[in-house]
């Protein structure tokens, strides 16, 4: 289980968001380099989901590049807490199952007949530290490959836009708990991006350009 | 993974594995000066895909292995055998076929059983049992020469250690004796040796309904 927002940031803003963050979590940036492969099984290969049928399952490879040796991980994104609390907050909280796993395991999911659905490359840097909760941010530029799992050759989605994502494990007995951890850390980046839901988008922030001519001349000493 | 040797008993035609031949092997490690020293599971589980038509498989595979070790608490293994791919996963990986829900579970095999200390070796006999019966389906033997971590360099003393344990096994007479394929030397050897003994249990077993 996880809890998830995100935002949108302008590219040139990233910089003033990145000394905002090392103020806030006092820990030192990691470089990102992901590349991300969406799988789904084939047509015949299916689970039952009741008063729904036959379905197709997905699941996600990510393959860290950023160091010498790439490692893989094996990520399954469940369905979304649903209700009237669900709702009520401001933070996504969904099942989510995590899995390292040695680097054939493309080969083997291919095996098992899954397809590839669609590949990204994030490329960013990331801060993980504890604040109330265990929270991962992490910026970066989403890259669409024009070949087939060519890394080297990839594009930005939307240039001059950067995705923001605060992301923290929860289990479903601590998920209020990391829901107002992570809904109280946001609000330290509200004047620079707005986090929420993945899914409902709200665009930029009208103060970001300000909040971040803030930050860039007084490298962070500023409160804002 | 360990550098270990992993046979499997193989019944004389018209005979079958008991337990009366589960214990025998078991005082056979004692005679030979084994310590008992615990016990020991590993767990082997068949699953079968998942097909909306069952009549058209197609490219799907007609099985998938999953295999846990003793030595690996935290890792899972699956192997696909027509393509020879073997993947390491954290155990977690479990839980995300078990959402996944494209391949499901229609047999395990558990190996279990005691191990031994001869000194530089390490022995485990162990029972073979599936899910859907507590009748005994296979006799294994584990054995690991603890110094040297390379199945290369450490094929040789196996090979004289299992020489000497076939020599005690053959004197106590038994209807069949121990056998095992070429040792794996690739990175996930020990969980491909077990994937091996899995198929030759199923084909003896088969064998062994023909002639019934």
């Amino acid at each position: 289980m996880e809890c998830v927002v995100q935002g949108i940031i302008e590219t040139q803003h990233v910089e003033a968001l990145e000394i905002l963050l090392q103020g806030l979590c006092g820990v030192h940036r990691e470089r990102l380099r992901v590349h991300e492969l969406c799988l789904k099984s084939g047509p015949n290969l299916v689970h039952a989901v009741p008063f729904v049928g036959p379905v197709a399952s997905e699941v996600r490879l990510l393959c860290d590049l950023e160091h010498s040796e790439p490692t893989w991980t094996v990520k399954h994104i469940g369905g979304a807490m649903r209700g009237a609390g669900a709702d009520q907050i401001s933070v996504l909280v969904r099942s989510m199952i995590e899995s390292k796993a040695s680097k054939n395991v493309l080969r083997l999911f291919y095996g098992l007949g899954y397809k590839l659905e669609n590949e990204l490359l994030r490329v960013g840097f990331a801060f993980h530290f504890q604040r109330g909760a265990q929270i991962t941010v992490t910026v970066s530029s989403i890259n669409k490959m024009l070949k087939l799992h060519a890394t080297d050759e990839a594009v930005p989605v939307t240039p001059g836009i950067q995705l923001v994502e605060v992301t923290a494990p929860a289990t479903p007995e601590n998920y209020s708990e990391v829901v107002a951890a992570v809904s109280s850390f946001c609000e330290y980046l509200a004047p620079l991006l707005h986090l929420s839901k993945p899914g409902i988008s709200t665009g930029v922030v009208p103060t970001a350009a300000a909040a971040a001519a803030s930050l860039m001349s007084d490298g962070g000493g500023t409160t804002l | 993974m360990p550098t270990k040797w992993v046979l499997h008993w193989h019944p004389n035609p018209g005979s079958t594995v008991n337990s009366q031949i589960l214990n025998e092997v078991s005082q056979c490690a004692e005679a030979i000066n084994g310590v008992k020293d615990g016990r020991w599971k590993a767990t082997l589980t068949l699953l079968k895909p998942n097909l909306r038509d069952q009549s058209q498989p197609g490219e799907y595979p007609r099985e998938l292995l999953g295999i846990s070790l003793p030595e690996q608490p935290n890792k899972y293994y699956f192997i696909l055998r027509g393509p020879r791919i073997v993947t390491e996963a954290d155990s977690s990986i479990q839980v995300i076929m078990e959402k996944l829900q494209s391949y499901k579970s229609r047999i395990a095999l558990y190996f279990e059983g005691y191990q031994y200390q001869l000194g530089d070796f390490q022995l485990r006999v162990g029972k073979v049992v599936s899910s859907h019966s507590e009748n005994l389906r296979g006799i294994v033997l584990e054995v690991e020469y603890l110094p040297i971590s390379s199945m290369e360099k450490a094929s040789q003393v196996l090979g004289e250690f299992v020489d000497i344990w076939q020599e005690a096994v053959l004197k106590r007479s038994l209807p069949g004796s121990f056998m095992h394929n070429e040792p794996n030397l690739s990175e996930y050897g020990l969980a491909v040796q077990y994937a091996y003994v899995m198929a030759q249990l199923f084909a003896s077993q088969s064998t062994q309904a023909v002639r019934n």
